[in-house]
């Protein structure tokens, strides 16, 4: 008997090979595999899994920035993300004791070439203790501004001076004097877009229409750092480009293509997971129906048209609302309801199959009917459930995304149904952010090929009609 | 004959409603009955403030006995205290006259709180929505499935297929999504959400009009993505149709092709088409009802959105009864359809 089975499915892969549409899908299963199992290494967010949501692991990368390769098909190029490590620094230090001040000196050059702008630049001291420092942004002008703060707790902090956040009423005040003076004095401050001023040559319309001014922008800062232990650990200037990473970021900072290669795990688990226990409960309970036949096989078709009779995406959106499933548990439900979509066939099929007199034969030889069900009906019915599995991973993926973007999803994991739901939530289709969009549909629409080109390959083989005439 | 078939699909179909609401009043009684015991906390707590202004000088202990009792009045007017198999027996019934109470945060248009009003006026709007989809779903889905019948296996039914598949595990609330970005925000030719503009147009004319420019994004977007799943369906049919000895002996008698398809093979074939393509559009319409959401459509799927927005467990769940009950006609009438074309069905008795 296992011979038999192995032989079986040894011509239907022989079979399979044949089409292919199958073979792209199995390809596309295998680099989906891969994106799993390489994730640590593909994305450069090594934690963005477990904190996806969590905004201070994002802090550090730029806001609403596009995917780098866009500066391949424009001839105005956006700013690349960079980290500038201080150029020249200079330490000074009085007093002594417990009067000891030590003051840094640092510069941070920036060579800023034609283009957009970045969209921030981001100062950032790590601090052990308490200081004061000023921040001086000089243009190539000559024009600057400045900024002074300090800390004031003991052990060890970091001080992120934002230019959009913290100095755009700095650029304001330096630039304005340039402006025109009446559209000067009634421009509000807030409105004026910060780094396009910062970059741009102070004359009037600066703040309208900026003309964008290459050249060297310097950060200059100086920290005093008070008391003997006070000591600077880090300092940077980060320059929040306009392009960052493979597929940009969104509104929160999130790099999105780490989000769609953490999302990528979720979905292969809940896509094979959810067919894998639907199609098994399925095909057992559709060869069962039609084996038992008579009063069971009546019931059984009562069950299953219950099932089949409630809508699938409103009973799921209703149950997550009041129940607030787990992904596991929401795994499980989803079982509930999709395990209804082999059963037809299968019963059909079993139906057939009872007739043959091998398993009369069975039956006579005192075979129980566990061991006719398991060894003689349902391996027969294994390619058939391999195919109704592949096509019914899709459904699942597309229902846990549904789900996601009603805002019912899990939120202490990352899925592409989530991520579509904060781009759908902060009005980025509106907003043409097709960086934001696009790719996790993409994901979505892909793996769901991927399922149908194996699930149809295998459909073509056990209905050979189908084919051609 | 016929007529007897019809009334026992039609009372099956009832039965099979009666068992669905009453496996949802199951499955969300505690809840329910939670929400309903806020929402009379609520109501008296409100009466006892009248009372209290009306009457300045009553004694704390009196108002909290007519509290007391106010509130053990209408536990027991909506059957709170009995024994949770009488609770889901009562929710079950008042679900089956739609008696589904009020809700805790939603308001129809004309303000009012009763579930059954925001529910019915949102209903013509899905079915509007859906229902000319589908119309053109299927015009579109059976052509192109014939088209594709007559060439199977050559360029133009290889292609049609390949994008049957590539659209298979798409959600279409992320077409939508791309649709409203191209042709709202990139080329802004149709409007991105709602019914109607703000303020609508005052005559008949131009009201009818701006619906249809509003109607004409969503549409587009359901048909270009259902119809191949159509001609997908069509396509398999007609081929396995073509197969059999009959058209052999058509074709060994030398009508043409033509005739053979729409006389012959459309004829045999055409019952299962209609069903089988109505029945996918139903179960897909099940899924794709969220889709409303996207282009803020105010019918049953977008109230899926808000109710789970402002967690109004009332209308949630009287809009979960709503659309299963129309699921159950939709497949009802499909079987009604199915035997009225193919009488074949109608001898079994069996749907």
């Amino acid at each position: 008997m296992k011979g038999a089975r192995f032989d079986q499915l040894r011509t239907f892969w022989a079979e399979f090979r044949r089409v292919k549409s199958g073979l792209v899908g199995l390809a596309l299963l295998g680099v989906f595999i891969l994106i799993v199992l390489l994730a640590p290494w593909l994305s450069p967010y090594s934690q963005a899994d477990k904190r996806w949501r969590d905004m201070t692991y994002w802090i550090d990368s730029p806001r609403d920035a596009r995917p780098l390769w866009v500066n391949w098909f424009t001839s105005r190029k956006y700013t690349e993300t960079q980290t500038i490590n201080a150029a020249s620094s200079k330490e000074t230090i009085t007093g002594s004791g417990s009067s000891t001040m030590r003051i840094e000196e640092m510069e941070f050059p920036y060579q800023y070439k034609a283009g957009y702008p970045p969209n921030d630049i981001m100062i950032k001291l790590g601090v052990t203790g308490r200081s004061s420092y000023e921040v001086l942004i000089v243009r190539p002008d000559g024009k600057q501004m400045s900024y002074r703060g300090s800390t004031t707790i003991e052990g060890a902090q970091v001080v992120r001076l934002s230019v959009v956040e913290t100095l755009a009423s700095r650029v304001y005040a330096a630039l304005a004097p340039s402006e025109d003076p009446a559209f000067a004095a009634q421009k509000d401050p807030t409105q004026i877009d910060p780094m396009s001023a910062l970059f741009a040559k102070a004359q009037p319309g600066v703040f309208t229409n900026p003309v964008n001014v290459p050249g060297t922008y310097t950060v200059k800062v100086k920290l005093a750092l008070i008391g003997p232990d006070a000591k600077l650990d880090t300092s940077q200037v980060l320059v929040m480009g306009g392009v960052s990473g493979i597929l940009g970021t969104d509104d929160g900072k999130r790099d999105l293509w780490s989000g769609v290669v953490a999302g990528t795990k979720w979905a292969l688990l809940l896509g094979l997971l959810t067919s894998l226990i639907s199609v098994a409960v399925g095909v057992i309970y559709g060869v069962a129906s039609g084996y038992f036949g008579g009063w069971i096989d009546a019931l059984m078709n009562r069950i299953y048209e219950v099932f089949t009779s409630i809508p699938l995406l409103p009973i799921l959106i209703v149950m997550s609302a009041v129940f607030k499933p787990s992904i596991w548990i929401m795994i499980l439900v989803m079982c509930v309801f999709f395990w209804t979509g082999p059963v037809k066939t299968v019963r059909s099929i079993a139906l057939q199959i009872k007739e043959n007199a091998y398993i009369e034969a069975a039956r006579g030889l005192g075979a129980s009917h566990g061991r006719i069900l398991f060894r003689h009906l349902v391996p027969q019915l294994l390619p058939f459930a391999f195919a109704s599995m592949a096509l019914s991973v899709p459904g699942a993926i597309v229902t846990e995304s549904s789900l996601s973007l009603i805002g019912l999803g899990d939120a202490t994991v990352v899925t592409w149904g989530q991520i579509l739901r904060d781009a759908f939530g902060s009005g980025a289709v509106l907003k043409g952010v097709w960086w934001w969009v696009v790719p996790p549909g993409l994901a979505i629409a892909v793996m769901g090929m991927t399922f149908a080109f194996i699930g149809f390959a295998m459909d073509t083989i056990l209905n050979p009609r189908l084919k051609t005439r | 004959m016929y007529w007897k078939y019809v009334v026992r699909r039609i009372l099956y179909a009832a039965l099979i409603m009666v068992v669905c609401v009453f496996i949802f009043s199951a499955l969300f009684n505690t809840v329910a009955d939670k929400v309903m015991r806020g929402q009379i906390d609520e109501q008296v707590k409100g009466e006892i403030v009248q009372i209290q202004k009306s009457n300045r000088g009553m004694h704390p202990e009196q108002l909290q006995a007519i509290r007391d009792q106010r509130t053990a009045q209408l536990y027991a007017q909506y059957h709170l205290n009995e024994p949770m198999m009488q609770r889901i027996m009562y929710r079950t019934l008042s679900s089956l006259v739609f008696n589904f109470g009020t809700s805790t945060q939603m308001k129809s248009l004309a303000g009012s709180n009763n579930v059954n009003t925001i529910i019915y006026e949102r209903i013509p709007r899905t079915l509007l929505l859906f229902g000319v989809a589908a119309v053109l779903d299927i015009i579109l889905g059976v052509w192109l499935g014939l088209v594709k019948a007559r060439r199977a296996g050559k360029m133009m039914d290889r292609s049609t297929d390949l994008v049957t598949m590539v659209l298979f595990g798409l959600p279409l609330w992320w077409l939508g999504m791309m649709f409203i970005m191209l042709f709202a925000f990139a080329i802004p030719i149709f409007p991105s959400s709602a019914m109607h503009a703000s303020p609508p147009p005052a005559d008949a004319l131009g009201n009818f009009l701006d619906l249809m420019h509003h109607l004409a994004l969503p549409v587009i977007t359901i048909v270009l993505f259902g119809f191949w799943g159509r001609a997908y369906i069509t396509r398999n049919l007609v081929v396995s149709t073509l197969q059999e000895d009959f058209i052999m002996s058509a074709r060994a008698r030398g009508l043409s092709e033509r005739r053979i398809l729409f006389g012959h093979t459309l004829r045999s074939a055409a019952p299962p088409i209609v069903t089988m393509s109505l029945l996918a559009l139903v179960v897909s319409i099940g899924g794709g009802l969220i889709f409303e959401g996207i282009f803020s459509w105010p019918g049953l799927g977008n109230l899926y959105w808000q109710a789970v927005q402002q967690n109004d467990v009332p209308v949630l769940m009287a809009d979960l009864m709503v659309t299963t009950v129309l699921f159950i006609a939709c497949l009802a009438f499909l079987d009604l359809i199915y035997g009225f074309l193919d009488p074949r069905v109608k001898v079994g008795g069996k749907a």
